[in-house]
């Protein structure tokens, strides 16, 4: 694939972009949570962009693959606990819509 | 064929994004956001990455999206006649406002930084790399990211830890009914 | 110059005794809880402070007798310490003990002793009796510092110390509340003159490089030599007078002492008459070289004291109050000393303050007497025919005012007239001061007289049945025995020269003064005739006899002649009433404008401007902390937008500079 770097910089972009629309727009807290992973997943395509621009025809750089992976340990971290939020949440309210969590103010 | 098959994708992953943010039902968001993983997982092993292709289907969408999947189930939120449903999709008024302005901004930062870089052209060898990436992977990994490794296993422990803490039911009178 | 570490223990004993009083004053209090009435420390104090005293008085008898050993210019050194040293200016602190420093530690512990004794029957009862002598024996302890100090810093310790003592002792009774105030007057009024003072001190710092009075003393005459710093010396010269001023209550500086009169009355002979007061005369006498240089400083320092002595000698002879006729009395004869060194007649000034410390504590020690044996009573208007009552007090007091009026062969006589005559042996503009003396000298045995008529003889103007006035018991009536003795015979002192006898006083301290008389005179001092100078003795005799029995004729019966003047020429019975009106003038033009600037200050500036600064900042801070406030609501997604927009927006700066 020799697409040039720029669109695949373009497509992480605007998966970015709907990911951080998608966390200030939606009330439901699991899709709040949802967009987060999205915005993930474009930073790991920006991982892979750079390292696939600083790879030579016989050495691959592997930085990107890597610090993707972690990436996607931090996100299944991160996942994980928000949803355990979630579910603590709702034992207390019966609802999860963003706007009505609101205990944390003063 | 291979750019051709990149554009494809690329369309579809977008989509499938757009999927996620604009159902109504949390399932048909889990369900959009797995298609868009998928997409991603294919280009990566276009752009020659193969094991990160791999991980991303099994950990990000074998494991993550499930989990996601779990949760709705469990609270139940996907059912049509439920509380959930009939609550509004947006939050109104100048956060909605606020909130696109700034999607949109950051969208044209992007887009703008993007396009004013030059990037030089990728030599079409570099795909076809095959002398064992995974194994230069493992190398790599367990060498010079061995910190980076040990770290993050420190944090998937905690993070076990924390959420047995914090999903656990309180057994005060408060607690109103069971589920399961 | 012979080494006497000895000479430490002069200030030093009276130091100790005013702790020990002190000491036993908490004691006494402590104990006066548990039995009231118990006076056995308070009496341990007096006689611990009277004992200080004496010893004081003692050892500057030896130390008289040692100089007399030691030749003509020999001194007697202690060990000097080394207060300040930085190197190019150093500050010692030393005592020395020469002629003129041991007639005035004799003075200061001779006398200071008399009135110790006196005040133990004086103060008696007083809650605060301990306390009194304490802080009396610590007066007495800073004064002798200031005598024995070898250098101006040390000295001005000593001179501020007695200014603290006198504030801490015109104070006493601060329960009454005017004392508190006429102490802060003392004090404050002093603290100008003290400023002088220091001012004073930094240009001969200056000049001279050193603060130690030996060095200055050497050096002014190589000061004189040089055009350029000769003014400076004219200027130091000035300002210490300044601080002069404030400590002898000369004009214009002298409103504090007829209000320290709310102090006791040993209180007032001490400080008030004999000593503290006479610390600013002592003061010119050491520094005589420096001032001997500046003939035109000294000619406005006589001015000064003869006008001084005039407006206060005047403002004497109307008051009805018996302690501020002597407080006045007591301004106008430091007036006739300060004229004494206008006219560089160094030694006839110490010879007025050796006699006036005699008489001046005579008659306030006596006039304490009246006012205990009168139960406090000061004013002469309610008093009369007390001799019956009081014929020790009235015998000695009477020995008192001859001696102020300058009655011929009484020590008051001789000293007056001695620099009533080195005025007129001056000549030129001095003649003119000369008449203000004589004129302030008629004024002086007038107001004694009339004192005397209006307290001893006469009608009783009181009610004998409510008020028994009593002769006060011995250990008040000796010491007025002992300086009436003094106050007679003490002019021989200082005879004069036509009486063909040796004047002792100046004799001894002439060593003492050289420098500064050939600086002044050269080798032509100014000289009378033996006629001339008998002409003026008997002028002045007979002016005192005159004015004397006019001024005791006058007033023999009663007090009609105040009432008669009072009606006559009101307009002048207030204006010399109220010391020509200066206290007002100070009230009006200086203690209003003062205190005007003060609740500028303090409400305008203090407390609206800078309180309303702080204050208004505090609940600034407030408000905007509750604006701020309201953007936290608690909801996730409103914290989530601001953390996203802000990111992005700095991303976007961050972008934009790199872009650049």
């Amino acid at each position: 694939m020799t697409v040039p770097t720029e669109h695949l910089l373009i497509l992480a972009g605007i998966l970015f972009t709907i990911g951080v629309a998608g966390f200030f727009l939606r009330r439901n807290l699991i899709v709040v949570l949802m967009s987060i992973e999205l915005m993930l997943n474009a930073a790991n395509v920006t991982f892979i962009a750079g390292s696939r621009q600083h790879s030579t025809a016989g050495d691959l750089n592997l930085d990107g693959p890597i610090f993707a992976i972690f990436v996607i340990a931090v996100a299944a971290v991160e996942a994980a606990v928000g949803l355990a939020l979630v579910i603590a949440l709702f034992r207390r309210r019966q609802l999860v819509m963003l706007d009505q969590v609101n205990e944390l103010s003063g | 064929m291979a750019n051709a098959l990149f554009y494809i994708l690329s369309v579809g992953a977008i989509l499938a994004a757009a999927g996620v943010i604009a159902s109504r039902n949390p399932v048909m968001s889990v369900l959009s956001l797995l298609g868009s993983f998928f997409c991603i997982a294919v280009i990566y092993l276009l752009a020659g990455f193969q094991f990160l292709a791999a991980i991303q289907i099994l950990v990000y969408a074998g494991a993550i999206m499930v989990l996601f999947l779990f949760v709705v189930m469990l609270l139940n939120l996907g059912d049509p006649e439920g509380e959930a449903a009939r609550e509004p999709m947006f939050h109104h008024g100048r956060r909605a406002f606020l909130a696109m302005g700034t999607s949109v901004a950051i969208l044209v930062a992007g887009l703008v930084a993007v396009l004013n870089t030059s990037f030089p052209a990728i030599d079409p060898a570099v795909a076809e790399t095959g002398n064992d990436p995974v194994g230069q992977l493992a190398i790599a990994m367990f060498g010079r990211y061995s910190l980076p490794f040990e770290a993050a296993s420190v944090l998937l422990l905690a993070t076990t830890v924390g959420i047995m803490v914090l999903a656990k039911r309180q057994r005060t009178p408060r607690t109103q009914g069971e589920r399961a | 110059m012979q080494s006497a570490n000895f000479l430490w223990w002069i200030p030093g004993l009276p130091l100790l005794g005013s702790i020990v009083a002190g000491i036993l004053h908490f004691v006494e209090l402590r104990a006066r809880k548990r039995s009231p009435g118990d006076r056995t420390y308070g009496a341990t104090a007096a006689w611990c402070a009277v004992a200080a005293v004496g010893a004081a008085f003692v050892l500057g008898l030896i130390g008289f007798g040692a100089l007399l050993e030691v030749g003509e210019t020999g001194t007697l050194t202690s060990a000097s310490w080394r207060w300040i040293d930085t190197g190019g200016f150093d500050v010692n602190v030393g005592m020395v003990l020469d002629r003129l420093s041991s007639v005035m530690v004799l003075v200061v512990t001779g006398v200071g002793f008399l009135i110790h004794v006196y005040a133990v029957g004086y103060m008696k009862g007083d809650p605060g009796y301990a306390k009194f002598f304490a802080y009396l024996n610590l007066f007495v302890a800073m004064m002798l510092l200031l005598v024995l100090s070898d250098s101006l810093p040390g000295l001005f310790v000593g001179w501020e110390g007695v200014g603290l003592c006198s504030y801490l002792l015109i104070g006493f009774w601060y329960e009454k509340g005017f004392p508190a105030e006429a102490a802060q007057k003392a004090f404050v009024v002093n603290r100008i003159g003290d400023a002088c003072f220091l001012l004073g001190m930094f240009v001969l710092a200056g000049l001279f490089g050193s603060l130690d009075i030996a060095t200055i003393d050497a050096g002014v005459r190589g000061v004189l030599a040089d055009p350029e710093r000769q003014g400076q010396l004219a200027l130091a010269a000035l300002l210490l007078f300044g601080g002069a001023c404030g400590k002898s209550a000369q004009i214009p500086l002298f409103v504090w002492l007829p209000d320290a009169m709310a102090g006791p009355t040993p209180v007032s002979a001490l400080i008030h008459a004999a000593t503290m007061v006479t610390a600013g005369v002592y003061m010119v006498v050491r520094m005589n070289p420096l001032f001997a240089a500046c003939p035109n400083v000294l000619y406005f320092i006589g001015t000064i004291g003869a006008l001084t002595a005039l407006v206060a000698g005047s403002t004497a002879l109307v008051q009805r109050d018996l302690k501020k006729v002597l407080a006045y009395s007591t301004i106008s004869q430091l007036g006739f000393m300060f004229l004494a060194l206008g006219c560089g007649a160094w030694a006839t000034a110490i010879f007025h303050l050796v006699t006036h410390a005699f008489f001046k504590a005579l008659l306030f020690l006596g006039a304490g007497s009246v006012i205990h044996g009168m139960h406090e009573e000061q004013d002469m208007h309610r008093m009369g025919g007390l001799r019956k009552h009081m014929p020790r007090t009235f015998i000695t007091f009477v020995a008192g005012a001859a001696a102020l009026s300058g009655l011929p062969l009484l020590s008051g006589f001789f000293s007056k007239d001695e620099i009533l005559a080195h005025a007129f042996a001056d000549g030129g503009p001095y003649l003119l001061l000369w008449g203000v003396g004589i004129a302030t000298a008629a004024m002086t045995a007038y107001y004694s007289w009339r004192m005397v008529a209006l307290t001893f003889f006469g009608q009783e103007r009181f009610d004998v049945a409510t008020v028994e006035p009593h002769e006060s018991p011995a250990v008040m009536t000796v010491p007025l025995m002992v300086l009436a003795v003094l106050a007679v015979v003490g002019g021989a002192l200082g005879l004069p020269a036509v009486f063909h006898v040796q004047n002792l006083l100046g004799d001894w301290l002439a060593p003492v003064l050289a420098e500064g008389n050939e600086l002044l005179f050269g080798a032509a001092p100014p000289h009378m005739s033996p006629a001339t100078e008998w002409v003026l003795l008997g002028l002045g005799a007979a002016l005192a006899l005159a004015f004397a029995h006019k001024g005791f004729h006058d007033y023999r019966d009663g007090t009609a002649a105040d009432a008669r003047f009072a009606s006559e020429r009101p307009a002048a019975a207030r204006f010399l009433g109220g010391a020509w009106g200066v206290d007002k003038a100070y009230a009006t033009w200086i203690v209003q404008p003062v205190k005007l600037l003060a609740f500028l200050i303090a409400v305008v500036i203090d407390q609206f401007a800078i309180d309303g600064l702080v204050n208004g900042a505090g609940a600034g801070a407030r408000r905007l902390g509750m604006r701020v406030r309201r953007l936290a609501d608690g909801s996730i997604a409103t914290y989530g937008l601001w953390m996203g927009s802000v990111t992005a927006l700095l991303a976007f700066l961050w972008m934009w500079m790199g872009v650049r």
